[in-house]
């Protein structure tokens, strides 16, 4: 008991030592960084320019979002209340940006223009090309219109399955709309375009014309793995035969592909993430710094 | 598991590296990016198979025909698709092809705008609102604007970015279906994009127009079954974007190196980290097996 009221009492100084230095890197970085813009700024002709071409909102906005971006990075070192705000910041701009862009795309064009067309014309949008059945027009919208309400029911005390209505015609319209696409695009379009030749030739013509047949060794490599590796795939997947004997093989086989296709995914999306730190690099030393 | 300070040698070097903080590692990999693009490394590229039917089938598309291109993403994917996209309009320019612009994300809209801003109008000049290049910009709805597109041009955009009448419009006042368009091309980060052409686009209409597709890495395991039956051309993450940018600058050099070469410029820093992911892996599994107790249960 005392040994552990002694080592909370000792890690509070300690803990405090590093939050000191935490918040004293990170002022020092942020002063070197500046110091470092300003030094660049006036010494280097190309970068002064280019910030005399900026305007001050340009100029703000980089700043801003140069700050942004160290405040996202300084959680890699410890969470702190910088990491907090930006990220606070990030989440209120993405959802309001998503909001006012749902309101003027769908709601305004779609609803209201059909509901009001003069209105939405004199006020929102003067662009709004007269409808040649705004009578038919009137009496569809009034469909969205009110299985809309019937959405917003959830928010009320009393009658929220109304809401389940909205909700079953969303998912009914969406599985309707997907039905027929995916039968085509991803069943039957892809069991053809599996069936290939699994010997492949390839054919050659020369300047005079001639054409040639030859032997394609790794596209016939490519077929056989095709082949295999569908099988076996497929034969994981087989749930109501036990996995033993040469079912049990495959499906084996069939895990090994799965683990090289996930794999490969998950090499592509590092990649990504990568490219976006890259990315933010390119922005701190081009853009706010004019180094690089 | 042996307490590694109690382990000397090489051995207990190892078997320490396994507790290492990993803020160093967060410093080691800010560094092998960092340091790249400051020294501007670049690699050559060897474009490959899906890169070069990208390629081959812009190049098919006769001189003067019409090619629409759906900005499908938004900021945050930029940085691995914004450089296909402009190498995708320089490819398109240069070729004589008329571009049409549309988005089915609330922000492509922006990325076009940007694209002609910074590839169109400086490298291509003659190039003429209206007559050569029209923004449509986006409409809401996913595959529903595709499914209506397929039918009904006019009736899904009535008017293009501007509020312009698309009958006022010379490059698309004859436009009635996507039949009017010989390519399709998506700059896909996700839903809707590059899955959703191929389904609702060339799931209706397979033999009017082609469609090929640049893609974040993210995505691309879900497009890649389409490739090349479905789908023409893929480009895949910014390793795409770089092969792609080999190909049109060979052919078609830019004024500006740097616009039309943003890929390239962020393959340094991935060849530099990729090696460092390696090396840490490996020295991870060093690690971990340095760690163990020798003779004891594993």
């Amino acid at each position: 008991m005392n040994d552990s009221m002694m080592n909370s009492t000792d890690e509070k100084p300690a803990t405090r030592r590093r939050s000191s230095f935490l918040w004293f890197s990170l002022a020092l970085l942020g002063i070197s960084l500046c110091v470092l813009r300003v030094a660049v700024a006036s010494q280097d002709g190309a970068a002064a320019s280019a910030e005399a071409a900026r305007t001050l909102w340009q100029s703000i906005g980089i700043w801003v979002a140069a700050f942004m971006t160290l405040g996202i990075f300084s959680f890699l070192y410890k969470d702190n209340p910088f990491y907090k705000v930006c990220e606070s910041v990030l989440i209120g701009v993405s959802a309001a940006y998503w909001m006012v862009s749902a309101f003027w795309s769908t709601l305004v064009p779609q609803l209201f223009a059909k509901l009001s067309p003069t209105l939405v014309k004199s006020y929102a949008m003067p662009s709004l090309t007269p409808s040649e059945t705004p009578g038919l027009d009137f009496a569809l919208a009034l469909v969205p219109l009110a299985l809309g309400g019937m959405l917003l029911w959830r928010l009320a005390p009393k009658g929220q399955w109304i809401s389940v209505w909205p909700i079953a015609m969303v998912i009914g319209v969406t599985a309707g709309l997907r039905l027929i696409s995916a039968v085509e695009s991803d069943f039957l379009a892809q069991i053809s375009a599996t069936m290939r030749p699994l010997i492949v030739l390839e054919t050659t013509t020369d300047a005079a014309g001639v054409a040639t047949r030859s032997f394609d060794f790794w596209g016939t490599v490519g077929g056989f793995v095709g082949v295999i590796g569908v099988l076996s795939v497929l034969s994981y997947f087989l749930f109501s035969i036990e996995h033993k004997g040469v079912v049990g093989k495959s499906a084996r086989l069939g895990i090994w592909f799965l683990m090289i296709t996930f794999g490969g995914a998950f090499g592509l999306t590092v990649m990504g993430r990568i490219t976006l730190l890259a990315q933010r690099f390119e922005f701190l030393f081009k853009d706010w710094l004019g180094i690089g | 598991m042996t307490n590694p300070q109690h382990i000397g040698g090489i051995r207990g070097f190892f078997a320490r590296l396994g507790g290492i903080d990993r803020r160093w590692i967060f410093l080691a990999m800010g560094l092998s990016i960092a340091i790249p693009i400051l020294l501007k490394l670049r690699f050559p590229e060897y474009p490959g198979p899906m890169a070069r039917a990208t390629f081959a089938a812009v190049e098919k598309v006769p001189e003067g025909s019409t090619v629409l291109l759906s900005f499908d993403y938004d900021p945050a994917s930029a940085a691995e698709l914004q450089p296909m996209a402009s190498a995708l309009v320089h490819h398109c320019a240069s070729r004589k092809l008329k571009i049409v612009f549309m988005a089915l994300w609330p922000l492509g809209k922006q990325q076009a705008d940007r694209t002609i801003d910074t590839v169109l109008k400086p490298f291509h000049p003659e190039y003429r609102e209206g007559i050569d290049y029209a923004q449509l910009g986006f409409q809401a709805g996913n595959e529903g604007v595709i499914k209506v597109m397929a039918t009904n041009l006019p009736k899904q955009y009535p008017n293009d970015a501007d509020g312009k009448a698309i009958g006022d419009i010379p490059l698309l006042k004859d436009a009635k279906d996507l039949g009017a368009f010989k390519l399709v091309a998506s700059i896909s980060a996700g839903y809707p994009g590059a899955k959703e052409w191929v389904q609702y686009g060339n799931g209706a209409m397979p033999e009017a127009f082609e469609v090929v597709s640049g893609s974040t890495g993210v995505q691309v395991g879900q497009l890649l079954p389409y490739y090349p039956r479905q789908m023409e051309g893929l480009l895949v993450a910014v390793k795409g974007a770089a092969e792609y940018e080999m190909l049109v600058e060979a052919k078609y050099p830019a004024a500006d190196p740097e616009v039309i070469g943003q890929g390239r410029v962020r393959m340094g820093p991935q060849l530099v980290a990729h090696l460092l992911m390696i090396a840490l892996i490996v020295l991870g599994n060093i690690a971990m097996i340095a760690g163990r107790p020798r003779g004891g249960a594993r």
